[in-house]
């Protein structure tokens, strides 16, 4: 057989001719990374404006003082413990009711039932409803009307519950829903029952993923104005609950008035306040995110 | 490492196993029948009969055993060898009880004939000489011993030497027709044993086989010890 | 050792038996017919929702057997392992026709409560899966849903010892499961299974995740696990089939004029005979590798 006359073209693999490509690459991750810089540097702007007008005002006699006419005396100690206390009792209200619904939706509910699709597609519904909705409905049937509970803490949480709860729902799918399959059949293969199942298997697989969204929502709470501010969240208190049904007001209404105030002391009040409820909330996230780590790892 | 295929090579020794007891018997057998040939003696004889037709069911247990091995456990390498090495001794050993049966028969066949006692003596000389070849080749085979195999050769050259020359004797017995009929069928005699020993040669060439992946046919102008294998 | 000094067995009488046993062998080569039945399955056809996956199948699961399904893919073989321990009933489109009977009793009828059938046919799967918990939590999660009242570390330490797992991890049994091989991963699953005392074992696939060498040991396992379990395993490599088990159901697909796929049984026997003689030219075709 005769060696064939035309030489193949040598394999070079080295210098690409495709700089064209290269170029479009590199402006791609240019792009990308102007993209990062605009949002960060838009987040600490505002950050260091903050500080830098509350920097006066950002000490422990904040913390502890009570509100006052008077700017050199008014502090936020009311409003810390209000938010705490309505927070605290949203969180104790909306994530066992969260989690359960979650629970039922995921593992329980036959998905070809018709009530279960009707739950199923309003779950998103009701997560995008704007949270003053919310304050309205809680004037007319939790202030008043139905359940009249009057302008108090419990009022608040429930309202905050009913903001937050589809959120806690669907995170809390989410993260049923991450848990495999094979994990229920192994179970189920060995003779435990489908509560046992749950209760025993996917439930504690599905921990990191639940307490990350529960969390997650828990901090939306806290920074919730509007719908308190239909329910009687007053402005100017000097006293820390004392019960479910005692008045209150929250940080982000105490921010609200001490912007309000006419007297341009205030400024920077408000602007110290605001650094503790950013405080508070980066805090929480980054509780959220702590767990999720320190579960991920014990599952790997 | 532990076995992982261990019911898989216990059947295989097992194979081994009984083809080895068949051996014993084979090696038996030939003693019987030249018993039966030059003492003589008919019970023996009929002892050969019997035991063949043990050998023969045993050919056909193997066999299905053999069978079963190769189509379900997937024998590769030095296992796959074993099992051609198996399967060829079963025929052989098999073919080996038929000579024996030959030898008997002829036995009966002769029996109050007038013999040659050169003769006579001459078989009984194969004979001794047969039956240390079948043990050595099964030993060479159990002991998976290259050298042992390799002897086989030189242990078949007097057997061929006797066979060779039984002609000679035969003619040699003189023109009276009673003793002719018995001298030519202790010819026939001396085949089935040179047959015999041949078969253990063939046997040594599976042993070597088994060893060394290689089928080389022993022929007896190689000398032993000096096959290409060697250095 | 000279050749004149090898004197073996004389035996001067009558020649030996006519099935030659070598000596001290075991005859395991041919399961009896005589064992006794633990699943007898008649007739049994599996549906999701109008469609027929599976059609009429009958096979009797003897005791302390290995009982292989093989055959194509798409031929309902996992599909008919689920109906043993009833995990087809998380299917809710599943139903089925027919009977499986365990050890008399139609598992499909109204009284049978599937969480006790469970414990009593355990069940290994493709794909290892163990809990992501402590080794020793995955063996006793069995036993204590189930309510065992036995010493758990004993327990623990004689599954792992029977799945051939107990020398490796004996000093780790608190460490997470998920750190092990996928070999040891299985064996782990199997363990789990057999830690609740279980009749049968049905094993799916149980080695197609796994290396040749760890496919080779849990083999070896089933050998060892067959003398106090029946198994019953579904395999997609004939080879393992013809090693392993005893008996051997080769099914395969039907194609409608609607391209449906509906498996049924073409053949059942002793593996030997499947593997060196089946009946059917089906069977003999797609065991040969000449299907389609």
């Amino acid at each position: 057989m005769t060696a064939s006359t035309e030489a193949a073209p040598a394999i070079d693999v080295r210098a690409s001719t495709a700089t064209r490509r290269k170029v479009v690459d590199s402006l791609f991750k240019l792009f990308l990374w102007v993209s990062l810089g605009i949002a960060l540097g838009t987040l600490l702007t505002l950050l260091i404006d903050l500080i830098s007008e509350g920097r006066s005002r950002l000490n422990f006699d904040l913390i502890m003082n009570m509100p006052s006419a008077r700017p050199q005396r008014a502090g936020i100690q009311s409003a810390i413990f209000g938010s705490l206390w309505v927070v605290g009792t949203t969180a104790a209200i909306s994530i066992p009711t969260g989690v359960g619904a979650a629970i039922y939706l995921e593992e329980f509910a036959r998905k070809d039932r018709w009530y279960n699709r009707l739950i199923e597609l309003n779950i998103q519904n009701l997560a995008s409803v704007p949270s003053v909705v919310y304050g309205i409905l809680g004037l007319a049937f939790i202030a008043r009307g139905f359940l009249s509970l009057g302008f108090t803490v419990m009022t608040a949480a429930l309202i905050l519950t009913l903001v937050v709860l589809p959120t806690v729902v669907i995170a809390s799918r989410e993260a049923l829903r991450a848990v495999p399959n094979s994990l229920r059949y192994g179970s189920l293969a060995l003779g435990a029952t489908e509560w046992e199942t749950v209760y025993r298997q996917v439930l504690p697989a599905a921990v990191p993923g639940i307490a990350t969204g529960t969390i997650l929502s828990t901090s939306r709470a806290l920074g919730e104005s509007a719908p308190l501010l239909l329910v009687g969240a007053l402005t100017f208190v000097t006293f820390n609950p004392d019960g479910f049904d005692s008045p209150y007001t929250v940080l982000p209404l105490a921010i609200f008035r001490f912007i309000s105030e006419a007297r341009v002391e205030f400024r920077p009040l408000a602007a110290a306040a605001s650094v503790v409820l950013l405080f508070l909330l980066l805090g929480m996230n980054a509780l959220a995110i702590f767990v999720r780590n320190r579960y991920e790892k014990k599952l790997r | 490492m532990t076995e992982i295929r261990s019911r898989f090579h216990k059947e295989l020794s097992d194979l081994e196993q009984t083809l080895l007891t068949v051996a014993d018997q084979a090696e038996q057998m030939v003693a019987l029948a030249v018993d039966a040939v030059c003492v003589p003696d008919m019970d023996k004889a009929a002892r050969v009969m019997a035991l063949d037709q043990w050998v023969d069911r045993t050919y056909l247990d193997v066999h299905n055993r053999w069978m079963a091995v190769m189509a379900l456990q997937q024998p590769i390498a030095g296992d796959l060898r074993m099992m051609s090495v198996l399967l060829h001794l079963n025929t052989t050993l098999e073919r080996m009880g038929d000579q024996c049966v030959n030898i008997a028969k002829l036995a009966q066949v002769t029996f109050g004939l007038p013999r040659s006692e050169r003769i006579v003596a001459q078989i009984r000389e194969m004979g001794d000489l047969v039956r240390p070849m079948i043990r050595t080749g099964v030993e060479a085979l159990v002991r998976r011993d290259l050298e042992q195999a390799r002897l086989l050769p030189a242990m078949d050259e007097p057997v061929d030497r006797l066979n060779r020359n039984m002609y000679k004797e035969v003619v040699d017995c003189g023109p009276d027709p009673a003793i002719l009929e018995w001298a030519t069928r202790m010819m026939m005699v001396s085949r089935a044993l040179e047959r015999i020993g041949d078969q253990v040669v063939d046997i040594a060439e599976q042993t070597a086989f088994l060893l060394t992946g290689e089928m080389v046919e022993f022929n007896e102008e190689a000398v032993p010890g000096q096959t290409e294998h060697d250095g | 050792m000279k050749a004149e000094d090898y004197a073996p067995a004389r035996t001067e009488q009558a020649p030996p038996a006519i099935r030659v046993e070598a000596p001290g062998a075991k005859s395991d080569t041919e399961p009896s017919d005589d064992a006794e039945i633990v699943f007898d399955v008649v007739g049994l056809s599996v549906y999701y929702r109008d469609f027929q996956a599976v059609r009429d199948i009958t096979i009797p699961v003897r005791q302390k057997e290995i009982t292989a399904l093989i055959g194509p893919s798409g031929c309902g073989k996992s599909t008919i392992l689920r109906c043993f321990n009833r995990m087809n009933d998380l299917i809710e489109e599943a139903r089925i026709e027919g009977s499986v009977n365990f050890h008399g009793i139609d598992i499909y009828e109204e009284d049978v409560d599937p969480v006790e059938l469970r414990r009593r046919v355990g069940m290994v799967f493709q794909k290892p899966n163990p809990f992501p918990k402590s080794i020793y939590d995955n063996v006793a999660f069995g036993p204590r849903v189930g309510g065992f009242k036995v010493n758990m570390d004993d327990l623990v330490e004689e599954s792992l010892t029977r799945a051939a797992l107990w020398d490796e991890v004996k000093d780790k049994l608190s460490e997470s499961a998920l750190a092990l091989s996928g070999g040891q991963q299985q064996r782990l699953c199997i363990a789990r299974a057999i830690a609740t005392s279980p009749d049968v074992v049905l094993m799916d696939e149980p080695c197609s995740a796994l290396d040749p060498i760890a496919t080779l040991r849990i083999e070896e396992l089933m050998q060892e696990l067959k003398e106090d379990y029946t198994i019953l395993i579904v395999t997609h490599n004939m080879q393992q089939a013809a090693r392993v088990s005893d008996r051997t159901a080769f099914l395969t697909v039907d194609v409608n004029e609607v391209g449906q796929r509906t498996g049924y049984l073409v053949e059942f026997d002793t593996t030997n005979r499947i593997f060196t003689s089946p009946a059917r030219p089906e069977t003999e075709a797609y065991i040969t590798g000449r299907f389609g």
